[in-house]
């Protein structure tokens, strides 16, 4: 398993050049459409390490079709520029009626799927590669139908999923989706997410995804259990931290993945023909 | 938990009420919906109040008497809640009883117009490189510049023009930016709901 930490803006430079240089993580995800007026050789050239990109405001769900034609020209750009490891994406409601979500909501697995798949289908076409979506930290009930939604999305469009471990996590501590509904759908993920995760200030207490927080016991002990079905050549996960920045609680869970998973093949092999 | 007669079972069923205090008021308080639409609602009053933080002293600390019937006034009048969402609690500010102690002194306008150029820097995913932001209560203009360098974050100015641009037609107007410079006036836009 590769690790990789998120890199959202230029105040982390600092700290994602020593993570590197010290050897915590093996390569870096870049929250992309963060960095379209970047030049995309200088983004290449920012840190010396395969890179994932991650999007976060496509909005492919609600966006029209030239909209959509004109943020993949975009990305296409620092896709040819990087080379990346993988593209990813998130499933969410941007807006509801005209008008702006602030903390973003889920979509309704059952009742959208047909429309989700189309256009999940569409924006593959018009970025021209395969992408990974990723899963929603769910609050209510309807989460439970995440597992069989993602696992037939997969099948049905040949996307990936970016399986975000403690957003799975937050959904089974707020309405109960097991671990193992999970399961064939992270066999057959390549690239993880993990972060940590807080309580809502009112009961009854629901889980948060904050990435700020330290990783949980029971996110680690969820990638424990399931060790050997994360795990597999070419995987990777992202340490997603974007607040309460603190190199040394920040290495501390990158060296928790690191005892959990080892070193990552690469690495390895690295390391014994410096030996 | 108190059986809830409105539809709860998925988000979904939520969307209508993640931006209305006055919705939110109809879900039991101990209802994992309820605590649901409370984060949602937390995070516009953290939107405002954490970066725009002198208005707290023009509301009080919780700052609800800004909050709530903002809310409701941007619900009747369909905000989008785009990267003005600022700009538009000022308008109702300038229509309400803070009016007076709101036009008292400047900064409450700064605040709020570098906090709008600041989102429209951290939002909006077009090809425009900065928005200049101008408003009919001052001379002074607000620029945000959206992320140019890997070392940088994005950048927000205060300009004070020696040779004031036209006033905005309406209260506030705006223009983006082709590129880092700021070597154009092609006219006012005036804000979109």
């Amino acid at each position: 398993m590769r690790l990789g930490f998120n890199f959202t803006l230029g105040d982390t430079y600092d700290t994602v050049q020593r993570l590197l240089a010290e050897g915590r993580i093996d390569y870096c995800e870049f929250l992309i459409d963060n960095f379209f007026c970047v030049d995309p050789d200088e983004l290449a050239k920012a840190f010396d390490c395969p890179i994932g990109l991650h999007i976060m405001y496509s909005k492919f769900l609600e966006a029209d079709r030239s909209t959509l034609v004109e943020f993949a020209a975009r990305l296409k750009d620092y896709i040819d520029a990087l080379n990346p490891i993988y593209v990813s994406d998130h499933i969410l409601r941007f807006s509801h009626e005209g008008r702006a979500f602030f903390h973003l909501g889920e979509i309704d697995y059952a009742a959208e799927y047909g429309l989700v798949r189309d256009k999940v289908v569409e924006w593959q076409e018009i970025v021209g590669q395969r992408i990974h979506f990723e899963n929603y930290p769910s609050i209510m009930d309807g989460g439970l139908e995440a597992p069989a939604f993602f696992e037939r999305l997969m099948k049905e469009t040949g996307a990936g999923v970016l399986f975000d471990a403690s957003n799975a996590v937050c959904a089974h501590r707020n309405c109960g989706t097991p671990f193992e509904a999970w399961r064939n759908v992270i066999a057959k993920a390549q690239h993880f997410h993990v972060a940590g995760y807080r309580q809502s200030l009112i009961e009854p207490f629901i889980s948060l995804d904050t990435h700020a927080e330290a990783l949980a016991p029971d996110t680690l002990a969820f990638l424990e259990n399931f060790r050997s079905v994360f795990d597999k050549p070419g995987a990777t996960m992202t340490y997603e931290r974007d607040d309460q920045i603190e190199f040394d609680a920040i290495v501390a869970d990158l060296k928790a993945l690191r005892d959990l998973f080892g070193q990552p093949e690469e690495r390895r092999h690295d390391l014994a023909l410096t030996a | 938990m108190t059986l809830l007669s409105l539809p709860s079972r998925t988000d979904r069923d939520l969307y209508p009420a993640l931006m209305s205090p006055q919705m939110n008021a109809k879900y039991p308080a101990d209802h994992k919906a309820f605590v649901r639409i409370d984060v949602s609602l937390r995070i516009y009053w953290h939107t405002l109040f954490d970066i725009c933080p002198e208005l707290l002293e023009l509301s009080g600390p919780d700052g609800m008497s800004i909050f709530r019937p903002f809310m409701a006034w941007a619900e009747e009048k369909k905000l989008a809640f785009d990267w003005s969402y600022y700009l538009w609690v000022y308008v109702w500010l300038r229509q309400s009883p803070f009016k007076e102690r709101l036009l008292a002194d400047e900064k409450y306008l700064r605040s709020i117009m570098a906090a709008s150029a600041a989102r429209w820097a951290i939002l909006d995913r077009g090809r425009s490189r900065g928005i200049v932001i101008g408003c009919a209560d001052t001379a002074d203009l607000v620029i945000g510049w959206k992320c140019r360098n890997v070392r940088l974050g994005r950048e927000i100015e205060l300009i004070e023009p020696e040779e004031p641009l036209p006033t905005p037609p309406d209260l506030f107007g705006y223009f983006t930016l082709p590129s880092f410079e700021l070597d154009i006036f092609p006219g006012w836009q005036s804000l979109a709901r």
